[in-house]
């Protein structure tokens, strides 16, 4: 079978297994469901894995297949095709997409049991596997908003899946508004490119680009600049970052999933796919970079003082992905997806965890309350340490080389990318200190409460209260399912983390600088049309010179965060005491809630009153009163003139239609 | 054949007089099914290349120029096909809930049809405005005798608004039959022959404006809507459906069908005015919809947002805004039909309309949720869907003409994710509904809701199926006014043998 065949499988079984499980939610027992959810994600990743076997057969240079389904609404000079593209960037990404997706169904499989919306939670995670593989997979821009958006839905529909929970619903609807603010940024960029190049398909735009556009030319920075506001808005970089945190109100599988592994990564696929017209825009590439930079910093300063566990894990994925921005703005193409492949697997990781400590502790996040299950949940604690060793970039694990060689080739392109490894190796010291502040506070200790009672084999139990709010709450669709599954007692929380474990500590060595290549290699004809990446080599030397430098910060934080939470615990309350405002500052999230609370809602609302209490009635209103009054005097005589007049009118109409009807009759005969 | 599309449901209503009132109900039906039968067929053998078709031409009133003539073309054919579908969802809905005085309450709904029908496919000026009147009556009665609430105040707040437009409208039509008798020799309310010679630009100005408020206050646009809130109070529900889903858009499709072709320098003179009321359209309505708590309200301003965008599309003067316009219109009426039909069945289950005491619906009910959501979805042109497709057009058409507006009005997409959202969730969500209210949708519900919900899933599958046969459509209407006329090839060879195919109407002469 031809590559684009496999591509429309690899669409095709995940959209099915979300229908299948929708329709048939009645009838099918649940594991039934879950087992058809994880399966067809397997199916689509065994799809994946053929397309890259299909793939492999051709030369490197002609790796790239486009195939249109029909024409799904061409007219006015738009172009507007159901067709999908693929080559080694999209197969790529459609490997992380149904790998990792496949492993969290498999986990979910046991963690959401006995959920009461366990069927429905597959069907959603299965729409929304398809609508992220639409959208790494899409032949064309336009289309490509369209898997976007169905991620953006998806997404809602996950975080708001307790439902009942207010803080729930307002998370969705968060996450929601601000993507599609993200959509409408790649709306106008579409219809630009549309404008200027009459053509959406990848390879047409990428062709007739460097023709119709000068370099630096106001029309492609607008467009790369509209495509940073999609890309910004889903891969939560600032200013569009504050969905992010909210979003874990949705159970700890769909963190993992959408708001760590793939969904936030959609904005790394964009501008990496989009290299072309970023290269044709180079302040718009390096303004990228330098948002990513921001939000690297900004959030792993967060991640530094939040308490909540399932959020500080939530600022490191915001870390992360801004070092994939960084390094698909600067021209480091491979590496950045490297790391977003690394990513995917410890981070992903890291939730499981978190998801499998959550419920040993009733669904309680708050890390000041957990302490301790060292004894109580070996396997979780140590496939913890494994995702932190990864976060932090400690050498030798995945996270070590793909981090490192995004910052090695900054320093190596030199001028002002100087910043960006400086700033990246500032933002690795803190991921090293907060990773591993994570685990020296849940890990190590004495056990608390909760800890104990796992000791004593029985998993706590607590009255079902919304965290958040202190709002009393049941287990239909407002609290996590009655039962807990911690990742001791169940085997396919066991599997999946384990091989996620295994992938975090030694993915990176397909990638070994002066030893394996093989990413690199794969995706390299992607990108050898820029200019960046033909014109900067990093050099093997260069390459250990970073790693070493790398190696040494992640040592560094986690040294200090050892120092402060084991050799003098108590350090951080009194630091905290003494920089208060820093602290709060942190800690309210530099406030950016507020601020566009401030300076968007609630105006808007407040636009909304005004024209509800005050415009409506005195002015739309009195415009009708003036009418009325215009028509036929005021008052009392108003109404019964006003309602004589109508019916005099409606009869005069059906009279006079109907004399006109016989007239007709009769002449036309 | 148009002649019976049209006159089917009147006829079908007068009949049911004769009937037992047990039964008329389901005469009603089976007037309708015909109906959508004949609108299936006509968009079966509409032919996408060609232009004015299944023409109808007969002397009426040859005294006063007036004909009776009938064509479907490009703009009108869905636009048809949405009217009696609509029509046969409501009578339908209608039925199974057996209405007080049945008999009468379904000749109004025929009579209804007859008119929007009638206004839909009339190529004659003044049987447009004939029509346009017409449909005013049966809704008159409808509110009045079967709605609830305050329902004087608000037919009268309707009648006021809308007859005075009409009323302008009359004006307009038979002064620019009047004032063009010299130059087409002899008086002719044929809007074909009426467009080849366009009037003095003077005279056209006030034309223009005439029919501009008469349609604005049918739609409604900001400032003229001060009798949407009441009437769609007081208006009984599944006549909602049609006075939200298909009644606006007859005012929206009177600017392509008449205001474009006869006015062409008056419509590129306030292009810009028209583009100002449509974008304060959207955002008044978006952030009235933001705020609202009645749900019906919440549609309602909903409504003028989206009417707003159409209004957009249209006076960007493009193909492609147009192409949106006319795609948009039968998404939005098929979009608010579900809607509607949604809030009573909440309404019924809840008691209420206020959405402070509703929510936790989704409970009992999931495939309520499903198809309330994917609506909601639909409603907020969520892109995937058929109105994605129709924002997108339009957004395109007045980029390239008025960048800022369409900045603003994009703003009026993310208050819509906001508004549609919040609908949403308020009903179905965020907290436990009181015993018994959250109960499955019923058959007889679902049997009107789960087919125009399909209709929404085909068509965001195929929004092809709308601009393909309406794209040669809308350039002609553009034809006169769009500064950068790209005319398909076979739209340019049409124009040269004339649209209609029939010739014009000499002096005297009489078939």
């Amino acid at each position: 079978m031809s590559v684009t065949t496999w591509g429309w499988l690899i669409l095709a079984f995940p959209l099915a297994g979300s229908i299948l499980i929708g329709l048939l939610y009645r009838v099918l027992p649940a594991k039934a469901a879950g087992a058809i959810g994880t399966l067809a994600i397997a199916a689509a990743f065994a799809c994946s894995i053929a397309a890259l076997l299909a793939m492999l057969g051709d030369p490197a240079e002609e790796r790239e297949y486009a195939n249109t389904l029909y024409d799904y609404a061409g007219a006015a000079g738009i172009p507007f095709e159901l067709g999908i593209f693929v080559d080694q960037l999209s197969i790529f990404m459609a490997l992380v997409v149904t790998g990792v997706s496949m492993l969290i169904h498999l986990y979910s499989f046991a963690y959401m049991g006995g959920d009461a919306g366990y069927r429905r939670f597959f069907s959603y995670l299965n729409f929304f596997v398809f609508s992220m593989l639409l959208l790494v997979l899409a032949g064309n821009y336009v289309l490509l908003i369209v898997g976007w958006a169905f991620v953006g839905y998806a997404s809602y529909a996950l975080i708001s899946f307790w439902y009942r929970r207010k803080t729930a619903t307002a998370a969705g609807m968060k996450a929601f508004v601000i993507n599609v603010i993200g959509d409408i940024g790649l709306v106008f960029a579409a219809i630009l490119l549309i404008k200027e190049l009459g053509v959406s398909d990848y390879t047409s735009v990428f062709e007739k680009a460097p023709e119709a556009f000068t370099t630096n030319e106001w029309t492609i920075v607008a467009i790369c600049l509209l495509l940073m506001v999609g890309a910004f808005a889903k891969s939560a970089q600032v200013p569009f970052h504050t969905w992010l945190a909210d979003a874990m109100e949705g159970p700890t599988p769909v963190s993992a999933l959408i708001h760590a592994a793939t969904m936030v990564t959609a904005g790394v696929y964009l501008i990496g796919r989009s290299y072309p017209l970023f290269n044709l825009a180079p302040t718009a590439a390096d303004i990228a970079a330098f948002i990513g930079l921001a939000t690297l910093l900004m959030a792993a300063t967060i991640a530094l003082v939040v308490t909540d566990l399932k959020r500080i894990i939530a600022f490191s994925t915001m870390s992360q992905i801004g070092y994939m921005i960084v390094g698909v703005s600067i021209g480091a193409y491979s590496a950045g997806f490297f790391h977003l492949m690394t990513h995917a697997f410890f981070k992903a990781l890291l939730f499981m965890a978190a998801g499998s400590i959550i419920s040993a502790m009733a669904a309680i996040q708050d890390i000041d309350r957990m302490r301790g299950f060292r004894k109580a949940m070996p396997f979780t604690c140590a496939v913890l340490i494994c995702g932190a060793l990864a976060l932090a970039g400690f050498p030798g694990t995945a996270g070590f080389f793909s981090k490192d060689e995004i910052l090695s080739f900054a320093a190596v392109r030199g001028g002002m990318y100087w910043i960006f490894a400086v700033g990246g190796y500032l933002g690795a010291i803190l991921t090293a200190f907060y990773s591993f502040r994570i685990v020296f506070r849940v890990v190590y200790g004495e056990p608390c409460e909760e800890a104990k009672e796992l000791e004593g084999g029985h998993i706590h139990h607590a009255a079902p209260v919304n965290p958040a709010t202190g709002e009393t709450e049941d287990y239909e669709v407002g609290f996590p399912a009655e039962e807990h599954h911690i990742a001791e007692r169940e085997w396919p929380m066991k599997i999946a983390m384990s091989i996620l474990a295994f992938g975090a500590l030694f993915g990176g060595l397909i990638q070994i600088p002066g030893v394996t290549d093989v990413l690199g290699h794969f995706l390299e004809p992607v990108f050898e049309s820029s200019p960046i990446a033909s014109t900067v080599h990093v050099s093997t030397t260069d390459a250990y010179i970073g790693m070493t430098v790398g190696g040494l910060c992640s040592l560094l934080g986690i040294g200090a965060a050892f120092y402060m939470y084991m050799v003098a615990p108590g350090s951080t309350l009194r630091l905290r005491d003494r920089f208060r405002g820093v602290h709060d500052f942190l800690f309210n999230r530099w406030y950016f809630d507020e601020l566009i609370d401030a300076a968007i809602y609630k105006p808007v609302v407040a636009c909304g009153r005004f024209a509800n209490d005050t415009f409506e009635r005195v002015v739309v209103n009195g415009l009708v009163r003036g009418t009325s009054g215009g028509v036929s005097g005021a008052g009392q005589i108003v109404k019964t003139a006003q309602s004589g007049f109508v019916r005099f009118y409606a009869l005069l109409v059906i009279g006079g239609l109907a004399a006109v009807g016989l007239y007709f009759l009769l002449v036309a005969s | 054949m148009l002649t019976w599309i049209v006159f089917i449901p009147v006829a079908v209503g007068l009949i049911g007089f004769l009937l037992p009132s047990r039964i008329v109900g389901w005469w009603a039906l089976l007037g309708t099914l015909v109906s959508l039968g004949l609108a299936i067929s006509l968009v079966a053998g509409f032919d996408s290349s060609g232009g004015l078709q299944e023409v109808v031409d007969e002397s009426w009133i040859p005294q006063l120029g007036v004909r009776f003539q009938l064509g479907v073309d490009g703009l009108s054919l869905f636009l048809v096909l949405l009217t009696s579908l609509l029509w046969t969802a409501t009578v339908l809905w209608s039925a199974l809930q057996y209405p007080d005085r049945p008999r009468n309450y379904f000749f109004m709904l025929g009579l209804a049809q007859t008119a929007t029908l009638g206004a839909f496919l009339a190529q004659d000026l003044l049987l447009f405005v004939l029509f346009f009147d017409l449909m005013l009556i049966p809704f008159y009665f409808l509110i009045g005798q079967w709605g609830t609430g305050d329902r004087v105040r608000a037919t009268i707040k309707m009648i006021i608004y809308t007859l005075i437009g009409s009323l302008l409208m009359l004006v307009a039509a038979i002064a620019t039959a009047v004032l063009s008798a010299d130059s087409v020799g002899g008086l002719t309310f044929s809007i074909e022959i009426l467009r080849q010679v366009p009037l003095p630009t003077g005279s056209q100005y006030w034309i223009f404006a005439f029919f501009s408020l008469a349609f604005l206050v049918k739609m409604p646009a900001f400032l003229v809507h001060g009798w949407v809130a009441d009437a769609y109070k007081a208006c009984p529900l599944p006549v909602l459906v049609l006075l939200g889903g298909v009644l606006s858009k007859v005012a929206a499709y009177g600017f392509l069908r008449i205001v474009m072709p006869l006015f062409p320098d008056a419509a590129i003179q306030f292009q810009d005015l028209l583009l100002i009321a449509g974008v304060v359209s959207i955002l008044y309505g978006s952030a009235m919809a933001f705020t609202q708590t009645d749900v019906r309200l919440i549609v309602a301003y909903s409504s003028i947002a989206q009417m707003g965008f159409i209004t957009i599309g249209i006076f960007s003067l493009s193909g492609s805004g147009g192409d949106g316009a006319v795609i948009q219109m039968v998404n939005h009426g098929l979009v608010v039909a579900p809607v509607f039909l949604i809030i009573a069945i909440l309404a019924e289950r809840s008691g209420t309309e206020d959405v402070r005491e509703m929510g936790g619906m989704a409970r009992n009910a999931p495939v309520l949720a499903v198809l309330f959501v994917i609506v909601a979805m639909a409603l907020l042109a969520i892109p995937g869907s058929a109105n994605f497709v129709g924002e997108f057009f339009i957004l395109k058409g007045v980029f390239e003409t008025d960048v800022a507006i369409a900045l603003i009005a994009s703003i009026g997409i993310a208050l819509a994710a906001f508004y549609s959202l919040r609908m949403y969730q308020r009903t179905m969500h965020n907290r436990e509904a009181a015993p018994g209210v959250s109960r499955e949708i019923a058959l007889r519900e679902a049997v009107v809701v789960v087919p125009l919900v399909l209709c929404i899933v085909g068509l965001a599958l195929y929004p092809g199926l709308i601009t393909t046969r309406g794209e040669n459509a809308v350039d002609r209407s553009l034809a006169a006014v769009n500064p950068d006329p790209q005319p398909a090839p076979e739209a340019a060879a049409a124009a040269d043998r004339g649209w209609t195919g029939y010739a014009p109407v000499a002096e005297g002469s009489a078939p």
